[in-house]
């Protein structure tokens, strides 16, 4: 299944230098070293120093547990105050009142705190990004009322927090048992958001931020990730309260809503979807104070100017701009070893159906308005038999994309049925739909334009592999995950080479023509080896060299036994690939069958030259 | 009595601000955290000038003006240079807190961080209603918040002006596309939430007096007066200002002085959980089709 690359030489991609980096491994072992060292020094140090640096070593474990909604599923909360106060609240009030374990408490924190950001996250994320903000703001300030105005919280003045246990005499010499607690807890995060980022779970993450209609028909539940993901991100912010009752008083102050946003602050200013960024924001806001040694009141104008310049001037962080200095004087240091060898495209499409009489896609009486007026799909039947590319055409409005969302699982009908493989489906999601064997690609392109063509395919890939979300926190550590790694490389490239875009399989999509947008967007889209796929306007913005480039495409996957249905403008390109033709008008079928006998249709003429 | 009509006094306070919200979200889709600022810069100034031998009513007027001024500035620093970056981002929300921190801390600065007297505008004598008895100053200030509430909707409603404010508010890009000047109307936007800001602020003067920290106070409780109210059109803030100032009032009254701290917050947490576009957004059905046309109205009159 290979295919001639249809790129014109002009438009060949920009070289990376694509070998193995020989000193990653070292460097880690370095940094890690110099990681327990730091530990070693504040755990030894000086009070003063100890104040310091483990407040900053708690507020990163929060910065880089809100970059992780943040930066990766665009999600702002601030309500991280909030779960970080439930945390240091916890721990201190059943310690000192309960005499609870502060080695129990880690978990009761973590879990607990968690279990509150899965019901916060349920709550508010079923309307929009703005009402997450909104309610997660709304819940730091509704703790914050609560610790203040209750005397079982120490009202304003708040408690002592309890104070960790000392290392017995045989480790006397390891300093101030705290530091190392936090020092574990800081490399725990760090570890969970480099997993993460290493492992497949962030280019779909990245995809339910930029590109969710994509992500759910590659059968990710969007969702259910962005409440996980936020959940584990709650843990995170309660084990950093966890740590931060060590360090002393407990008050509501600590976690005020503007707490909420100077950890937001932190992470913009460090570098937003950055594994260091939020770490150097932290750094430099929580020891803003100490190193700006002015007039208190002078000293906050500072801090609120900063935030305005750092949005407006630098909205992408020290670390953005340490990445974009490195990509252009020294590339080589960011280039990733491309290595793993193409695999081909599964033929499932060749394995029988479920259903022996199944046709491809069946909808009978199927109808859709908005609300009570406008019928934009009105008692459509529309079969695609099986192994054949169908085209669906009509004039805009008409109601192709409308019928395509309903097949796919975006739209639910009014009325009729649909099924798929002879198996009824309009009662599923979208992303079940798509473990059907079915998938499909978008008229505007949706795509990552910050990932690579190859990181993108590898979505569509998400259904064939198991549990992305539950490994990709613990990622390397799993056994398999290297070969799954390998595989998910191997037939993204795979389905780039079969789509004949591999040349451009490193480039970001943020810097590739558009006609391989398109082709990075087909190739996730059969990476699975679907059974059915519909292509809606696949040819948009295409040259007509890669217009034949397609053609060629599609006769090959109907060789492989791939059904496919074809939304297009260009009625002659329609009737030269397809087999069959519906032909769409005002949300009504005014023509099925051959091609050739739809073209001669009279109805067909007067719809598209007029009465 | 006495509850209903304190409450209804501060409430509509607190319906000015938060209609300030509204109003700038509502053009910009921003929300603007420095708003409370706005109102203390009211306030501050009119301290200041009443302090200078200013008269009463033209300090008033300058301190609202000054609000209007600032609005505008924090529309031009904060806000459009991040709209221009993305539109759909974010990183508002830190921008403009970080001008309330400017704010409130130049206050200080200037006027120093103690409160300071605030000039009476009005004879301080009362009226009463069977039992219960108001202060001319909050009876007037009632009336003043109404007043500027109607006018504002009627603005809205029914000239070309608020209408084409409304097209920008359903669809910039169209709107832009059929000649409105989406930035004037922003601009214009920020500088009416100032002054809606500047009247609540002279308004409660009288009983704050004027200290730099009022934003903070006054902006949260704008803020959850929006959240009752919804966000769906400016008015429903006013509506849920006056809903929550008798909650206040009724939560001092029957349970203890601490319940209104935080009654108003589980009232939002329900209308958060129960109606997420608040209370005054449920509406009859309409089509969105036609709200789109009704939206449009200039474009297709």
């Amino acid at each position: 299944m290979s295919v001639q690359a249809a790129p014109t030489p002009a438009l060949s991609p920009p070289r990376p230098g694509g070998r193995a980096i020989p000193w990653r491994g070292p460097a880690g072992i370095v940094i890690a070293l110099a990681f327990v060292w730091g530990t070693y020094a504040v755990a030894t140090g000086s009070l003063y120093t100890q104040g310091l640096v483990l407040t900053a070593a708690v507020f990163a474990i929060l910065a880089l547990s809100l970059d992780l909604v943040a930066g990766t599923l665009g999600l702002y909360s601030l309500g991280h105050a909030g779960l970080f106060a439930l945390g240091a609240y916890t721990t201190t009030l059943l310690n000192i009142n309960h005499g609870w374990n502060v080695f129990v408490l880690l978990p009761v924190c973590i879990l607990g705190v968690g279990a509150v950001g899965l019901g916060l996250g349920a709550l508010s994320l079923r309307v929009s990004g703005l009402y997450f903000a909104i309610t997660t703001f709304v819940f730091t300030l509704v703790l914050t009322v609560v610790a203040s105005d209750f005397s079982f919280t120490g009202g304003d003045q708040g408690l002592l927090g309890p104070l960790f246990p000392a290392f017995g005499s045989a480790l006397s010499g390891l300093g101030k048992s705290v530091a190392w607690a936090i020092g574990a807890a800081l490399a725990a995060t760090i570890l969970l958001v480099i997993s993460i980022r290493r492992s497949p779970l962030y280019s779909v993450l990245l995809a339910i931020r930029d590109a969710e209609p994509m992500a759910a028909a590659a059968g990710v539940r969007t969702s259910l990730v962005k409440i996980g993901m936020f959940g584990l991100s709650a843990a995170l912010a309660g084990m950093a309260g966890w740590c931060f009752a060590f360090l002393g008083v407990v008050s509501p102050g600590q976690f005020n809503w503007p707490v909420s946003v100077d950890i937001l602050v932190m992470v913009i200013l460090g570098g937003i979807n950055t594994t260091i960024g939020p770490i150097i924001g932290a750094a430099f806001i929580s020891m803003f104070p100490s190193w700006v040694n002015i007039n208190p009141l002078w000293q906050e104008v500072l801090f609120g100017s900063l935030f305005v310049a750092t949005i407006i001037l630098a909205p992408e962080g020290v670390a953005g701009l340490g990445r974009r200095a490195i990509a252009r004087f020294a590339p080589s240091l960011l280039a990733r070893p491309d290595t793993a060898d193409a695999l081909p495209i599964p033929a499932r499409a060749a394995a029988p159906a479920l259903s022996s009489d199944g046709d491809a896609v069946r909808c009978r009486g199927v109808s859709f308005s908005y609300g009570e007026g406008l019928t934009v799909v009105d008692d459509v039947d529309f079969t695609v038999r099986r192994g054949t590319i169908h085209g669906l055409i009509g004039p805009n409005g008409s109601g192709k994309s409308t019928l395509v969302n309903l097949i796919a699982g975006r739209l639910r009908p009014t009325s009729g049925t649909i099924e798929i493989d002879g198996v009824r489906v309009d009662g599923e999601s979208a992303p079940s739909r798509a473990r059907r064997g079915f998938t499909r690609t978008f008229q505007d392109a949706t795509l990552v334009r910050e990932l690579s063509a190859r990181d993108n395919v590898a979505v569509g890939l998400y259904s064939q592999v198991p549990a992305i979300p539950v490994r990709g926190p613990v990622w390397p550590a799993l056994p398999r995950s290297r070969a799954t790694a390998r595989m998910i490389r191997g037939r993204s490239r795979g389905a780039l080479d079969y789509v004949g875009a591999s040349d451009w399989r490193s480039a970001r999509i943020a810097d590739v023509p558009h006609g391989v947008e398109q082709l990075t967007q087909l190739a996730a889209a059969v990476v699975t080896g679907p059974r059915t796929l519909i292509l809606d306007e696949p040819l948009a913005g295409l040259a007509p060299s890669e217009v034949e480039h397609v053609a060629q495409l599609l006769g090959q996957l109907r060789e492989s036994g791939v059904s496919v249905v074809l939304i297009e403008h260009q009625p002659r390109f329609v009737f030269d690939v397809c087999d069959e033709v519906t032909v769409l008008n005002a949300g009504q079928v005014v023509a099925t069958g051959p091609a050739a006998e739809v073209r001669a249709n009279d109805d067909v003429r007067r719809v598209y030259l007029g009465q | 009595m006495q509850v209903i009509l304190s409450g209804l006094a501060i409430g509509a306070v607190y319906g000015l601000i938060g209609m300030g919200f509204s109003i700038a979200f509502y053009v910009t889709r921003v929300i603007n955290f420095a708003q409370g600022q706005l109102l203390m810069v009211a306030i501050m100034l009119t301290a200041a000038l009443a302090r200078g031998g200013v008269p009463a009513l033209p300090a008033a007027l300058i301190g609202i003006a000054g609000s209007a001024v600032t609005g505008v500035l924090v529309y031009l620093i904060a806000v459009r240079p991040v709209l221009a970056f993305n539109r759909f981002s974010f990183a508002w929300l830190v921008s403009t807190l970080g001008v309330a921190v400017v704010l409130e801390n130049l206050a200080a600065i200037i006027w120093g961080p103690t409160s300071r007297a605030f000039p009476a505008l009005l004879k301080n004598s009362s009226i009463h209603i069977g039992s219960a008895h108001i202060t001319v100053q909050e009876f007037v200030g009632f009336f003043i918040a109404v007043a500027l509430a109607a006018v504002f909707e009627l603005t809205r409603r029914r000239t070309s002006f608020g209408r084409l404010g409304v097209a920008i508010a359903e669809d910039p890009e169209m709107a832009s596309a059929i000649g409105a000047n989406t930035t004037a109307f922003a601009v214009a936007a920020f500088a009416i939430a100032g002054v809606f800001a500047g009247v609540a602020g002279i308004l409660i003067g009288p009983l704050t007096f004027a200290n730099p920290y009022l934003g903070d106070t006054y902006g949260i409780s704008g803020f959850v007066a929006l959240m009752i109210g919804g966000t769906r059109r400016p008015l429903s803030a006013m509506g849920g200002g006056l809903l929550l100032g008798l909650l206040t009032q009724l939560a001092t009254s029957a349970i203890n002085p601490q319940a209104a701290d935080w009654l108003p917050f589980v009232v939002v947490v329900l209308v958060l959980l129960i109606t997420p576009e608040g209370l005054f957004s449920l509406r009859l059905h309409r089509p969105a089709a036609l709200r789109r046309t009704q939206a449009a109205g200039v474009a297709a009159p």
